[in-house]
């Protein structure tokens, strides 16, 4: 699919999905409609903390050829999944004196650079980093996708048993804090739910394979039969080292798996049969990323912003939904 | 600049007597009731063929052996202990002949180094180092030098220098021990050394001056102390050029044996007119210079030459160790590039000086040495045909009179002599036409040495061309048919074995006539 | 006159070029930046770099004195590649003690160095009282301290707001960052002990030459071991940056610090007249390293292109001082 198509199919289904109802609303509002807006003769630095994983690539994407289309020019930079490098990166904006930034993701080690920037006078736009420092957040509704995907899980192992689960960022990522809290939330009404301590905590670089291996020595841990489900809190890409774990240790059928953002290649896992990976929350990185810039181009125009944004989800429960939503989001179809 | 004082005093010179020095390591009586007496501000000259115990006194001077008997009186008073520290305590400096040096130090961080000037608050006094080196290296040595200059930027003479002035630098020397100090040196840079060396002798510190080459001895020295087998044989007051002959006798005190095969000595007329091996105008660019000399097939040549001379980096050269940088090498009328790995496959093998560590795998079995070099033909398609590869190396195990005869044993466990001729039996099974045996007979024991030499000469007689390198004098002239002589890396002269004694031998070698210092 | 003189001139040239090649790569690459790249020479982007290039310089400075004390020898030589490990695994402890643990700046520091400094002592252990081939010794402490690390902190990030902390990342003591002076007091105590003090003398000619080292009489052992407590206590230093910098510790920081660690000092020796490793060309090589890696995203190239570069570089350094060695002899 070139990226053009992939392009206008995404901004059809995204309409589609819009009308449709799903969720909720983007609190977008406000009184410059989408013709008007405007970033001609404005640079914008866009800084991504890597591009290896689809969410990160997309919302990349969104914001860059947003603002592209709307007449700015672009300075991007790359982390390369380094948090400390996509920091680091920040310092270029204020070397070549950017007009606004957008940040997408990162931890709190990016928080004195956006400081710094602000202090600069150059307005900072965040996805997924929620900061004092910016002028506004756009990200997905974390606190429906917390709590769906909770309500997922429980469906899924029939309201008990026991459950794993990945956590390694609630503490540090404000976003993550929310999709794990209301996850947890939603299952206190469980009760004979019970979540596996220690938790686990995955790497934030080559994820699947390091969650793999820890998943691998947790199923040796936890014979069959003493563990039901283990769901990824925050995101999904250590997921698909679980879903390899398990059915290399043959416990397809005995150990469910969640998660949440649903990027094609996992749908493409739940999307198979006797999959493990029964339920995600998929997000619309593209357009939390073009609606980022689009913001930009608001502020300029003069235009007061809410501090968060929110981009509506869509959950995925089974195979059939994931080939739904596959479809929906313009990834291609499945079959 | 007026001379700092600390740099300028040296302390008066030490006498000292050594008398019944006895020290015995396992299987050998190094020193064997040696006498040695120096005089307060004297330049004593000590020599001796190698293992007549001269290194084994200078350790015993340095403190590092201690003596199983003897007494030595320093001035006049008999000194106890015999630690480093109690003979650096009365004085005594050795020069060592390596240089000992830091390619990358300054000139004032060599001096100083081990004994730094620091300041008041501990930091180094760098200027002042800077200062007193100069100093010192000037106005004793005669060697005005940058305190700031790299060692790595000096020639050798100059590092010798240097290395002198780290060693007398706190003024507290009272008997300088040269060993060797212009081994390293080129002919012209042998002038400095000698002016620095008389200099401290006219500040009355006294020397001992260790040195192979009798030229120096008897131009430098004030009187000759001669070891053999680890006793002192001569003194000899005033010693001179026309002296030199009465000292090469005392140093070998000895009558050549039937060590040697006889031979006849080949004329060299059919020689030259068939060259199989020849060197044209050879140079490292360092060490050695302008060698050219042709060879005939059947003909042992022998190279003989005093640390210093170039002798060895001539052998690695010529095997390509080391590549020369001028010159050419020519087997059989053309040229062959020197490179270890052609040399093999063009019939040119090396036994070299330090078998344990070059020429032999200690760990693996004599067989396995043997066929090392050949094992293409003990192979069929890449694997090895044990029973073929045994046989061979017993065949030669035989030949060569290895013992023990099993040819299963460790190479590691073997004797000297029984090594080299493995490593010997390692070429012959490869089938090789030229020879190249560096020191030959290193820690071979007498009745091994025969019979290597009878080995050698039938591979000569079988058609081989055969370069022995040797330091020992009568070995070359028992064993070759003509011999070079190198000196401070030139080859000075091609001497027929018939027409030379062994007293002729090292008084060339030696450069007793002392040409060198006067050309 | 001697026979050394006559070498042939090419040669001469050739070791010239070799010794000089990694420096002429880093100013034709430096030199590119500063016209290329988008107000690389700025007053702003030449702070931010400073600021940057903290605790790369202070893992630098350590590194040189253990390379200085072991000798440069790519492969036997003195080498301690623990360094960023323990710095991170003091960062975790630091950050741990602040944040989950709820102790004061005072408490979480006294728990933290020590450890760093432990790391320290068992590289000396290793390498000099077994006899451990220090790349090898201190691949395996990295290893193991990473995985401490990971054990402390759950292998999660944490994060840490403290003033003191906060001042080291942001703060300024007439316009030089905090984090910057933090690393010149480093190499000033470094560099005085190593090139102004007997000790430092002993070692640089333990590192060049053992053998001369040891008839000159020099305490060799004590002097090694001593190396490595030293980096340590650079590593020490280097997690109060590290902290700073990230506002807390992440996991696996160690990685992207350990090649340019290694870069930046090797490359130091470029710079000095006798080319070996200083504590002066150290720094000044992290602050460069830091120079390409930001203007290397000035112009937005890559950032897997800029690793490329960097081992490239690294492999640069290596080869000429090999080359370099074997075409001196």
């Amino acid at each position: 699919m070139t990226q053009s198509s992939f392009v206008s199919t995404l901004g059809r289904t995204l309409a589609g999905g819009l009308i449709g109802g799903i969720s909720l609303l983007a609190l977008a509002a406000g009184a410059a409609s989408a013709q008007d807006l405007s970033l001609a003769g404005k640079t914008i630095g866009v800084a991504v903390v890597g591009t290896q994983h689809f969410w990160d690539r997309e919302a990349f994407k969104g914001a860059t050829e947003e603002i592209e289309k709307l007449g700015g020019t672009v300075v991007p930079t790359d982390g390369g999944r380094d948090n400390q490098v996509h920091a680091n990166n920040h310092d270029v904006f204020i070397t070549r004196k950017v007009d606004a930034v957008i940040t997408i993701l990162g931890d709190a080690s990016v928080d004195p650079k956006l400081k710094a920037l602000k202090a600069a006078g150059i307005p900072v736009f965040t996805v997924d980093h929620l900061s004092p420092e910016a002028v506004n957040n756009t990200a997905s509704d974390n606190y429906f996708t917390g709590s769906q995907i909770g309500i997922l899980l429980a469906k899924a192992i029939g309201g008990k048993g026991k459950v794993a689960v990945f956590n390694a960022f609630s503490g540090s990522l404000q976003f993550c804090g929310v999709r794990y809290d209301l996850w947890k939330y939603v299952l206190e009404d469980f009760p004979e739910i019970e979540i596996i301590k220690p938790e686990l905590a995955e790497v934030f670089a080559n994820s699947p394979e390091d969650a793999r291996k820890q998943t691998l020595a947790l199923l040796e841990q936890h014979p069959k039969g003493t563990l039901d489900a283990i769901h990824v809190a925050c995101w999904d890409q250590p997921a698909i080292g679980v879903v390899q774990a398990i059915e290399e240790a043959g416990r397809a059928g005995d150990v469910v798996v969640t998660a949440v953002d649903a990027g094609p290649e996992t749908l493409e896992i739940i999307a198979e049969k006797d999959s493990p990976f029964v339920a995600n929350i998929a997000q619309q990185p593209y357009l939390i990323g073009k609606t980022a810039a689009e913001n930009v181009a608001r502020h300029f125009a003069g235009e007061k912003l809410l501090s968060q944004t929110f981009v509506p989800v869509i959950p995925v429960d089974g195979p059939e939904e994931a080939k739904r939503v596959y479809k929906q989001l313009g990834y291609g179809t499945i079959n | 600049m007026p001379l700092p004082l600390a740099a300028a005093s040296l302390a008066p010179g030490l006498t000292l007597a050594m008398t019944g020095i006895v020290k015995t390591f396992p299987g050998v009586r190094a020193l064997d009731a040696a006498d040695l007496d120096i005089r307060a501000g004297e330049i004593h000259g000590l020599v001796g063929e190698n293992g007549a115990g001269k290194s084994t006194i200078i350790k015993i001077l340095g403190g590092v052996y201690a003596r199983d008997a003897g007494d030595i009186l320093a001035n006049g008073e008999v000194l106890a202990g015999g630690a480093a520290a109690d003979m650096h305590a009365i004085g005594i400096r050795i020069i060592h002949q390596e240089l000992n040096l830091v390619d990358h130090f300054t000139v004032a961080e060599s001096v100083f180094l081990g004994q730094e000037r620091t300041d008041r608050f501990g930091g180094l006094a760098k200027r002042r180092m800077r200062r007193e080196a100069e100093a010192f290296l000037r106005d004793v040595l005669e060697c005005p030098l940058d305190g700031q200059t790299l060692i790595r930027d000096l020639g050798i003479a100059e590092r010798k220098l240097v290395q002198i002035a780290a060693a007398l630098i706190d003024g507290k020397a009272r008997l300088v021990v040269f060993d060797e100090p212009t081994a390293p040196l080129a002919a012209a840079e042998t002038g400095r050394l000698f002016n620095a060396i008389r200099n401290l002798k006219a500040r009355g510190v006294s020397i001992l001056y260790v040195s192979h080459y009798l030229g120096e001895i008897v131009d430098i020295c004030d009187r000759v102390t001669v070891f053999r087998n680890g006793r002192h044989v001569a003194v000899l007051d005033a010693p001179n050029p026309t002296r030199t002959d009465e000292i090469i006798t005392w140093m070998i005190g000895r009558q050549l044996d039937d060590l040697y095969p006889a031979a006849a000595v080949r004329t060299a007329d059919g020689i030259e007119a068939e060259p199989s091996f020849a060197v044209e105008r050879l140079g490292d660019g360092r060490s050695f210079a302008d060698v050219s000399f042709s060879l005939a097939k059947g003909e042992i040549f022998g190279i003989a030459g005093l640390i210093g001379s170039g002798r060895d980096e001539l052998v690695d050269g010529l095997y390509g160790l080391r590549p020369p940088a001028t010159g050419r090498v020519t087997r059989a009328g053309r040229p062959i590039r020197l490179d270890p790995a052609l040399a093999v496959q063009s019939g040119l093998v090396l036994v070299p000086r330090d078998r344990r560590r070059d020429g032999l795998v200690l760990d693996l079995a004599v067989t396995d040495n043997i066929n090392l070099a050949s094992l293409d033909e003990v192979s069929t398609a890449g694997f090895r045909r044990e029973r073929r590869a045994n046989a061979r190396a017993t065949r030669l195990a035989d030949l060569l009179d290895i013992r023990p005869r099993s040819v299963g044993t460790r190479a590691g466990l073997l004797s000297g002599g029984n090594q080299q001729k493995v490593v010997l039996g390692r070429w012959l099974a490869a089938e090789a036409e030229i020879f190249l045996l560096d020191e030959p007979t290193i820690g071979v024991d007498i009745g091994a040495r025969a019979e290597i030499y009878r080995l050698v000469r039938e591979l000569a007689d079988g058609g081989a061309t055969v370069i022995v390198s040797s330091g020992d004098a009568a070995e070359l002239i028992g064993l070759c048919d003509r011999i070079a002589v190198l000196v401070r890396g030139k080859l000075v002269e091609i001497v027929r074995c018939g027409e030379i004694s062994v007293d002729g031998l090292i008084a060339r070698t030696t450069d007793a006539a002392g040409q060198r210092v006067a050309s | 006159m001697s026979l050394a003189i006559s070498a042939p001139s090419s040669r001469a040239w050739l070791a010239g070029l070799v010794s000089h090649a990694a420096l002429i790569v880093l100013t034709l690459l430096l030199a590119y930046l500063a016209l290329r790249a988008p107000n690389f020479l700025d007053a702003q982007n030449l702070t931010a770099i400073l600021r940057q290039s903290a605790p790369l310089a202070i893992l630098a400075c350590g590194l040189s004195v253990v390379v200085i004390g072991g000798g440069d020898d790519v492969v036997s030589g003195g080498i301690d590649l623990s360094l960023p490990a323990a710095a991170v695994l003091g960062a975790g402890i630091i950050s741990y003690q602040l944040s989950v643990a709820g102790s004061g700046l005072g408490t979480a520091l006294l728990f933290g160095l020590p450890a760093v400094l432990a790391v320290g002592a068992a590289n000396s252990l290793l390498v000099v009282g077994i006899g451990l081939t220090p790349l090898l010794a201190t691949l395996a402490t990295s290893v193991a301290v990473s995985g401490l690390t990971k054990l402390i902190t759950s292998n999660r990030r944490i994060n840490v707001s403290n003033r003191a902390i906060d001042w080291v990342r942001d703060g300024d003591i007439g316009g030089i960052p905090a984090s910057m002076l933090l690393a010149l007091l480093v190499f000033a105590g470094l560099a005085f002990l190593v090139h102004r003090t007997r000790w430092g003398a002993h070692l640089q000619a333990i590192g060049a030459s053992r053998a001369v080292a040891s008839l000159t009489g020099l305490p060799t052992r004590k002097s090694v071991a001593l190396s490595y407590g030293l980096a340590a206590a650079a590593a020490a230093v280097a997690a109060i940056a590290i902290l700073a910098r990230g506002s807390g510790s992440s996991p696996g920081s160690e990685e992207p610090l350990l090649l340019e660690m290694v870069l930046a000092t090797f490359l130091g020796g470029a710079f000095s007249r006798r080319r070996i490793v200083t504590v002066w060309g150290a720094l000044l090589g992290a602050v460069l390293v830091t120079a390409l890696s930001t203007g290397f995203a000035l112009l937005q190239v890559n950032i897997f292109w800029v690793s490329g570069i960097k081992g490239g570089l690294i492999l640069l350094v290596l080869v000429a001082a090999a080359l370099d060695e074997r075409l001196r002899r």
